[in-house]
């Protein structure tokens, strides 16, 4: 476990920003949350109860459309629940525009909005084995939702009373983890891709093609692939014009040939240090991820990222509703309100993540809409593909297995 | 008589009394090891028989799939073994002269000598491990300098069996200069004087009087580091690059990657298997013939 203790230590220095991606290998770990909190008993009641029971009236919010400046293209909805005074929030750390809750706050008269953080997604999952916290809204990753749903820990979404969902990108809807939308509202998004020293390269590679012949060529001995076999396989696959997440015995044996190929001519696996070895020079080419280029890789002048043409994976955050959720009504509000095109546009111009809110996309500050780390282009959007939990696959262990054990042999 | 019939209860009572004070000074160690050793040992055992959840993780079963598996992956095993091996060795090469020296040579500032071997402990493992980075790297480390020494075009000690061997033998070093230290502080002067008296050279007076002496002490310092490096994980993580593929790695790709809990138990189970059938082997093999001398295993 040292290297997770690592994986946080370093993520403490760097901000929390840093591996948010890193943290999503861990789903399995949800087990044995799950034995741990069954041994604990139900020991933690929600400790708002006491303060949930029904408020007065929050004086004359009756619903946002009378008092919300037109901020939106969709329809506001004029909804006749009660909204409730206050709202419970457990997300991630700074991963909500203050501006926003303040707005939200006068907007529908929440007067107690309370933000707790955890730090992975199992911190989360642990919550709710114990109980919940009496918590309303979190924001898990994905490929965690159908586990929540799985144990009934979250709610089906009354989609009538969030009309800005029509605002989020078709892209991330229908997808494996929720394949009705029932459940979960994409709220940020980000990608697996390739990241490169422009300068000590002789190209700068546009797809996994590319990629691969480089490796083998000017960037044999420079190249680092985060160590995380979901990750790993995409390139592969999708250079073969596969799904990332196939289980296809043909098309995992043809993937195999090329990563064997590939295994000899890197420097290392690596999902910590990946970045310092890019700064340093000793490497000029990873398969990674977008959150070291602002770390590690900061000072770093000709550092680029390519979200490959022949396709990658995404990791998305979500919004879900709790069950038992104390204070549905502000609940709902909350969730149709970050959706609102200029509201979503700026949280991304404050968390620095992609949003999957198609309308807010153009209103994001063009320095950071610009950025290919955080938001891929409209093009590369068709690309992508929602990443899925393919682990249990054994020939897929196999294969990562034997690729470990060839890393620099040659 | 009175006095005997007076005596009998009393006895009695203080050895009830101390047997439960026995128990009570016991009682913490015995739940320490049963609940942080014994339990999650039986834990792993009884995983190691079941299947990977659908989601990941442990469901019961009865198989013994994952034994075959952990048999037949067993290069992860086989190289663990060999670094390993070879670290004890270049342990012991590095702390017998150096224990030899604080035992026997040093007469002032021993205590600070030995207080100089603890203090790295004060550092975490971790980055001490991170500062090997630096020393071996290509910039201002030894790769740098040898490449700037010997004019090669291109010097790599991070990310080889090498850099995973120093630090291996870095790490661990302590844990076989203590022992050694012990023993051979411990020695008995006067028998290597007795034995120069006789006539033995340096050489054979070391062979046949100090290595003896300082057996036990080596015995125990290559348990202590031997076990640690079969499972080591960090060292190969971050000064192999992820190239050298151990059993820790081997561990942690089951768990974390595969998320097969049952696969890894029964790696983990199959490791501890060997290891004791190894160590118990060769404290035998140390011991034969020498009954009546102890050689103590802590």
């Amino acid at each position: 476990m040292a290297e997770r203790d690592l994986d946080q230590a370093l993520q403490r220095m760097g901000g929390a920003r840093m591996s948010r991606r890193g943290f999503l290998y861990l789903a399995g770990l949800s087990s044995a949350a799950a034995a741990l909190a069954a041994c604990a008993g139900s020991s933690a009641s929600p400790s708002t109860a006491a303060s949930v029971a029904p408020s007065a009236a929050a004086p004359s919010v009756g619903g946002g459309a009378s008092v919300a400046p037109s901020l939106s293209a969709a329809p506001t909805a004029a909804p006749s629940y009660e909204i409730e005074k206050q709202l419970y929030m457990y997300n991630w750390a700074e991963y909500i525009s203050p501006k926003n809750i303040d707005e939200f706050k006068k907007r529908y008269g929440v007067t107690k909005f309370q933000y707790d953080v955890y730090d992975n997604n199992d911190a989360l999952l642990a919550k709710l084995q114990a109980g919940g916290g009496g918590y309303d809204i979190a924001s898990p990753t994905a490929e965690y939702v159908p586990g929540m749903v799985e144990q009934g820990f979250v709610q089906k979404l009354d989609k009538s009373r969030i009309p800005t969902l029509a605002n989020i990108d078709p892209t991330f809807q229908k997808q494996w983890w929720d394949p009705n939308d029932e459940y979960l509202i994409p709220k940020d998004y980000g990608t697996t891709g390739i990241l490169y020293r422009s300068t000590l390269l002789p190209s700068i590679p546009a797809s996994w093609k590319d990629f691969y012949d480089l490796v083998k060529g000017p960037a044999s001995g420079k190249t680092v692939f985060v160590d995380s076999m979901g990750d790993v396989f995409v390139f592969p696959l999708k250079m073969l014009g596969f799904s990332a997440n196939s289980v296809d015995k043909g098309e995992l044996d043809q993937a195999r040939t090329i990563l064997l190929e590939i295994a000899p001519h890197l420097l290392a696996l690596d999902s910590n240090t990946y970045g310092t070895k890019m700064a340093k020079g000793e490497a000029s080419l990873s398969l990674g991820w977008t959150g070291v280029l602002e770390q590690q890789m900061s000072k770093v002048a000709d550092k680029g990222y390519v979200v490959p043409s022949d396709g990658t994976i995404y990791w998305l955050d979500t919004w879900v509703l709790l069950k038992d959720a104390p204070n549905p009504n502000a609940a709902y509000a909350w969730l149709n309100f970050i959706q609102e095109p200029a509201i979503q546009a700026e949280e991304s111009d404050y968390n620095l993540y992609a949003t999957p809110n198609a309308k807010a996309r153009p209103l994001v500050d063009a320095k950071i809409l610009n950025n290919q780390a955080i938001f891929p282009t409209e093009a590369e959007l068709k690309n992508l593909e929602g990443s899925k939990d393919t682990s249990g696959n054994s020939q897929r262990t196999d294969i990562y297995e034997e690729f470990k054990q060839n890393i620099g042999k040659g | 008589m009175s006095t005997i019939r007076r005596a009998r209860p009393a006895a009695r009572r203080s050895s009830v009394r101390g047997r439960l004070l026995t128990t009570v000074l016991v009682l913490p160690a015995a739940a320490w090891y049963a609940i942080l050793l014994i339990s999650p040992l039986v834990i792993v055992t009884i995983f190691s028989f079941g299947v990977r959840a659908k989601n990941g993780g442990y469901a019961p079963a009865f198989v013994f799939d994952n034994y075959a598996r952990a048999i037949q992956k067993s290069e992860p095993f086989v190289l663990s073994l060999e670094m390993a091996v070879a670290g004890t060795i270049g342990c012991l090469l590095v702390a017998l002269p150096l224990a030899y020296f604080i035992a026997t040579r040093v007469r002032r500032r021993k205590g600070l000598l030995v207080l100089l071997l603890v203090i790295p402990f004060w550092t975490s493992f971790l980055i001490r491990t991170y500062a090997w980075l630096l020393i071996l790297g290509p910039d201002l480390g030894l790769a740098g300098r040898l490449q700037a020494l010997t004019g090669a075009d291109k010097v790599q000690i991070l990310g080889t069996p090498i850099a995973v061997m120093i630090g291996l033998i870095y790490g661990y070093l302590p844990l076989m200069i203590f022992p050694l230290y012990v023993t051979l502080e411990r020695m008995d002067r006067t028998l290597i004087e007795a034995s120069k008296d006789l006539g033995a050279g340096r050489w054979a007076t070391f062979r046949q009087i100090t290595l003896p002496v300082a057996l036990p002490g080596f015995v125990t310092g290559s348990i202590l580091v031997f076990i640690p490096m079969m499972g080591e994980y960090v060292i190969p993580q971050i000064l192999g690059y992820g190239r050298t593929y151990l059993m820790g790695n081997a561990l942690v790709t089951d768990f974390l990657e595969a998320r097969n809990w049952p696969q890894g138990s029964a790696r983990a189970v199959f490791l501890i298997i060997v290891m004791i059938v190894t160590i118990a082997g060769y404290v035998w093999f140390v011991n034969r013939g020498r009954s009546t001398r102890d050689v103590s295993v802590l």
